[in-house]
């Protein structure tokens, strides 16, 4: 299967499985594999519909099927986390990063949930 | 052919208009935004045109026997215009798009509307985003020299109102019919003003979001009765407006061409069998989230012609939604209630 064909799998199974577990046609508008010049790589998925809400109270379920969806990608979901629009609870992307040396460092000195006010923590797995 | 004046939206270059007056016969006017240096506009622009431009297309439009209007409507313009600085600037473009033969202006500040009116031989045209929804604002901007009036599309289902905007002017009244905004959007005012400061002169702002976007499509995502409720006008139901007036204007000057030739086949026709939100503007991102077969909402139009806004008591909008409106899945288009618990609704 080609890279775009994933992406395309990848997104209508987690679109369908967001919009059954919260009842509404939440919108996965683009799904974006990424490769930065610092070494860090993953997916952006761009979302509409979806607030900081919705995380807090299905934190379990969504992080479950965004795992589940970035291992199809191949991408290690080690460090998950959500983009909000700043100074509000909307959601503007799920992301999956695998994170370089340098940017591992910037994160996981971060504490809580919310270590900048536009980014939502999901998961982030600090190395031993 | 049918009593109407169509004004569609052009994308600002000339590829783009010789595509679209392929064949100019159901067109009356087209309209397009000028260079940002000078004045802006409350949308997105996809071009920025220069003056040799500008007159180029003109000419073009004008062998096809279309006129041409061109768009200046920022809802804010910090204060520049009323600056000896900005007077001048603006002063010197709109000199320039006079001898160039522009037919008319689109302006949404009231000084401006003023100063075009007792300045130029081109057309006064209030903008929609004048926001006149009342024969009080209406008779105002015509007391200022306003030849045709853009209404606001808030009151597209409010007739009362339309009839009263009817009574009091002399001048032309153009109804937008399918821009779709948020029914009494609480972001109008911010999101244009936004636009206008985005697309106009500088400095730009550097946005991070367009949260007003994001929030207007969460709001319908989540409570799609709001597609429903946003007064568009259905090519079918444009019969019902002709007592009100024969000049329909269709938004959507940052789609392709071939989407605004869909639009202008659809209202020139007054008949679309699909989907309509294939023919809406400012929410085109649902299109692939929801179906909306344009043929079920066959008859809706007798009940928001005596409709009094009371949504909490009436409900009449929120069960068409559940009734009509489909999610667009990989199966196939699956109702609302298929996705939610159905005793919720």
């Amino acid at each position: 299967m080609t890279i775009t064909n994933s992406l395309l799998k990848v997104r209508t199974e987690l679109e369908d499985n967001l919009r059954n577990l919260l009842g509404i046609p939440v919108y996965l508008i683009e799904l974006d594999a990424f490769a930065l010049p610092c070494g860090c790589s993953g997916a952006t998925i761009n979302i509409r519909g979806f607030t900081v809400d919705d995380i807090e109270v299905f934190e379990e379920h969504i992080l479950k099927f965004l795992e589940e969806a970035t291992l199809k990608l191949e991408i290690q979901p080690s460090f998950l986390f959500a983009r909000l629009i700043p100074g509000t609870a909307e959601v503007a992307s799920l992301n999956a990063r695998m994170l370089c040396d340098s940017c591992y460092r910037d994160f996981a000195r971060g504490e809580g949930k919310q270590p900048r006010p536009d980014i939502y923590i999901l998961k982030l797995e600090k190395n031993k | 052919m049918p009593a109407m004046k169509l004004y569609v939206p052009h994308v600002g270059h000339m590829e783009g208009l010789q595509k679209l007056l392929a064949d100019p016969s159901k067109i009356h006017s087209v309209y397009m935004a000028g260079s940002p240096d000078y004045i802006g506009t409350g949308r997105t622009n996809l071009s920025a045109p220069t003056l040799e431009s500008i007159a180029e297309q003109t000419e073009y439009a004008h062998e096809k026997g279309v006129k041409i209007d061109m768009v200046l409507n920022s809802s804010c313009m910090g204060g520049q215009q009323l600056t000896p600085e900005g007077y001048r600037a603006i002063g010197w473009y709109l000199d320039r798009l006079n001898d160039i033969g522009i037919d008319s202006l689109t302006v949404a500040d009231p000084y401006l509307i003023e100063m075009i009116a007792h300045e130029y031989d081109m057309e006064t045209v209030v903008s929609v985003l004048s926001f006149v929804d009342s024969p009080q604002k209406a008779e105002f901007y015509e007391g200022l020299g306003a030849d045709t009036i853009v209404v606001d599309p808030v009151v597209n289902r409010d007739f009362g109102k339309l009839e009263a905007i009817r009574d009091v002017t002399s001048g032309d009244l153009k109804l937008l019919v399918n821009e779709a905004c948020l029914y009494q959007c609480p972001f109008r005012y911010a999101h244009f003003n936004f636009f206008s400061h985005a697309n106009g002169p500088g400095p730009k702002p550097n946005v991070i979001d367009d949260y007003y976007y994001y929030k207007c499509l969460s709001l319908r995502i989540r409570n799609p009765e709001q597609i429903i409720k946003s007064p568009w006008i259905r090519p079918e139901d444009l019969s019902e407006y002709k007592h009100i007036t024969d000049m329909f204007k269709i938004g959507g000057r940052t789609h392709f061409v071939e989407w605004i030739l869909n639009n202008i086949n659809a209202y020139y026709n007054e008949s679309y069998d699909g989907n309509l939100l294939d023919l809406l503007d400012s929410i085109k991102d649902l299109k692939d989230t929801f179906y909306v077969a344009n043929r079920d909402l066959e008859g809706a139009i007798e009940q928001w012609e005596k409709c009094d806004k009371n949504c909490h008591k009436c409900g009449y909008c929120k069960r068409l939604a559940e009734n009509i409106i489909k999610i667009q899945t990989e199966d196939g288009n699956k109702k609302l209630s298929s996705i939610r618990n159905p005793e919720d609704i």
